[in-house]
């Protein structure tokens, strides 16, 4: 194993310990007894269902897009047409499927990205070890 | 085990020069309500998935059109068709959503969809 | 608090939403999922998109009261008039899967005003609009516009009196919006090419009104692409 592997996986043990769960607590994975039906309701909510919460304003952007995120909606929207899936099982995946953290940690499109690859393992056209495969091979593209 | 056996041609066979939702057109049988009735939104449970919003849960609102039939988004988005139901336009009075709303703005509303069986007559 | 925006990336690293990307692209071409054809063909559809045949919808209503009522009953077969077949312009033709066949033309009058939100992801009428703005992705907008929308509106610039009725349309299902709003004074005896020059797009999502002189949207900054794709 490289150094620069071992590198990467210190600063990725340094970015995780900052990502939390939607309501913080000393204590992770509760017994039954310590959460109630409101807490159950906040953490199996669905995290595309902002409407209503305060927020404060912020600079309204208007954004290049990148080469990735043009090909990614052109993808999702092609395995649609041919039947891969419909709009709304690509919405229920890469809104709410995701959980709250990638929700609102990746880019718009990243979740699609991510949604895109999954759909493909999931409905068993692609197996995760092609998939690995293929991202191995093209990161090494770019070596 | 045999993988499943996913028929992807189904969706593009029944929509292919109609379009969507027009291709339920028909399929939901009588809508139980009607413009201009008062309705309030169901607490139903959300396990999984809804495209009915929390803040709309409890509220009254006022059928403002019976907009389309089609399947409601929670079985949809498993690519369950079967189950067509009328979609309604409804319209909130924003006072009614939000407590704090200001009384200045009390004409204030908003409007959105929903499938049939989130509503309920009031 | 973490920063709120981290440096871009150097660009000759590669990212990973690149090389997933071209991974997944691949695999469904190899797969037999869709064929690379199939995906350059919605490239070029994309390519035709923009707000300019709202603009012209708007337009034509703002001349032909009889055309604006076709344009508030029957969105859909409005938009054919301005050249958009919601069912078989694009490839599939069944619509696009995202944006369905069901636009709504939400009319404003001196005393009513619409705007147009998503809260649950960003549905957008692209096939007679084009591409959403990346502030109404936003989760911001979302979750602000529809309990604080005069709040949000005053930050677009559009301050509205109280005894305007503002109403936020919701877009949630499989209608999509565009707003008709008020034709502003001072634009007596205008051709359609011109009442169209200043039906911005914010004026068809709702955020700003038209107005004489204005042909283009307030003036944002704009978050630059690592690698940009040029439409």
């Amino acid at each position: 194993m490289s150094s620069s592997v071992r590198h990467k996986v210190m600063k990725h043990l340094e970015i995780v310990k900052q990502l939390q769960p939607s309501l913080h607590y000393e204590t992770h994975a509760p017994a039954p007894d310590q959460i109630d039906n409101e807490h159950y309701r906040a953490y199996t909510r669905m995290s595309h269902d902002v409407g209503g919460e305060p927020d404060v304003p912020i600079t309204w952007e208007e954004k290049e897009e990148e080469v990735w995120e043009h090909n990614t909606f052109v993808t999702c929207e092609v395995l649609a047409w041919r039947g891969v899936w419909n709009a709304e099982e690509r919405r229920r995946r890469q809104n709410v499927d995701v959980g709250q953290t990638q929700y609102l940690g990746l880019p718009y499109y990243g979740r699609w990205l991510l949604t895109a690859a999954r759909i493909l393992v999931d409905k068993q056209y692609i197996t995760v070890t092609e998939l690995s495969d293929k991202i191995d091979e093209v990161r090494k593209r770019y070596e | 085990m045999s993988k499943p056996h996913y028929d992807r041609e189904h969706h593009v066979k029944k929509a292919t020069g109609i379009g969507d939702p027009q291709c339920f057109k028909g399929e939901a049988g009588p809508p139980k309500f009607k413009v201009g009735d008062k309705v309030r939104v169901r607490d139903l449970p959300d396990i999984f998935y809804s495209r009915t919003q929390v803040y709309t849960r409890g509220a009254e609102a006022t059928v403002a059109e019976l907009v389309y039939e089609s399947p409601a988004p929670e079985d949809e988005a498993w690519d369950n068709t079967e189950n067509v139901v009328w979609f309604y336009s409804l319209i909130f009075k924003q006072k009614d959503l939000w407590p704090d709303y200001p009384d200045a703005f009390a004409n204030d509303t908003l409007e959105t969809e929903l499938p049939e069986r989130w509503l309920e007559p009031l | 608090m973490a920063e709120k925006h981290k440096p871009a990336p150097m660009v000759e690293e590669v990212s990973e939403f690149e090389v997933l990307e071209i991974a997944v692209r691949e695999l469904a071409i190899e797969k037999g999922l869709f064929t690379a054809e199939d995906h350059q063909r919605w490239t070029e559809y994309m390519h035709t998109l923009g707000p300019l045949p709202a603009a012209r919808l708007v337009a034509k209503a703002w001349l032909d009261p009889e055309f604006k009522k076709l344009a508030v009953e029957d969105g859909v077969k409005a938009s054919l008039e301005v050249g958009i077949d919601w069912v078989n312009s694009m490839p599939t033709h069944f619509g696009t899967p995202s944006d369905y066949c069901n636009l709504r033309v939400l009319e404003d009058t001196p005393k009513l005003k619409h705007v147009v939100v998503c809260t649950l992801c960003s549905c957008y009428p692209r096939p007679i609009l084009g591409q959403s703005p990346e502030w109404y992705r936003t989760p911001n907008y979302r979750r602000r516009l529809v309990r604080w929308p005069r709040q949000v509106l005053a930050e677009f610039g559009l301050q509205l009196p109280d005894d305007v009725e503002v109403r936020v349309e919701d877009s949630n299902q499989k209608s999509r919006f565009i707003v008709l709003p008020v034709r502003p004074e001072g634009t007596e005896g205008w051709s359609e090419d011109q009442l169209a020059e200043i039906v911005t797009r914010d004026c068809l999502i709702g955020v700003a009104t038209p107005k004489p002189g204005k042909t283009a949207n307030d003036p944002r900054p704009v978050r630059p692409a690592v690698n940009p794709y040029h439409h």
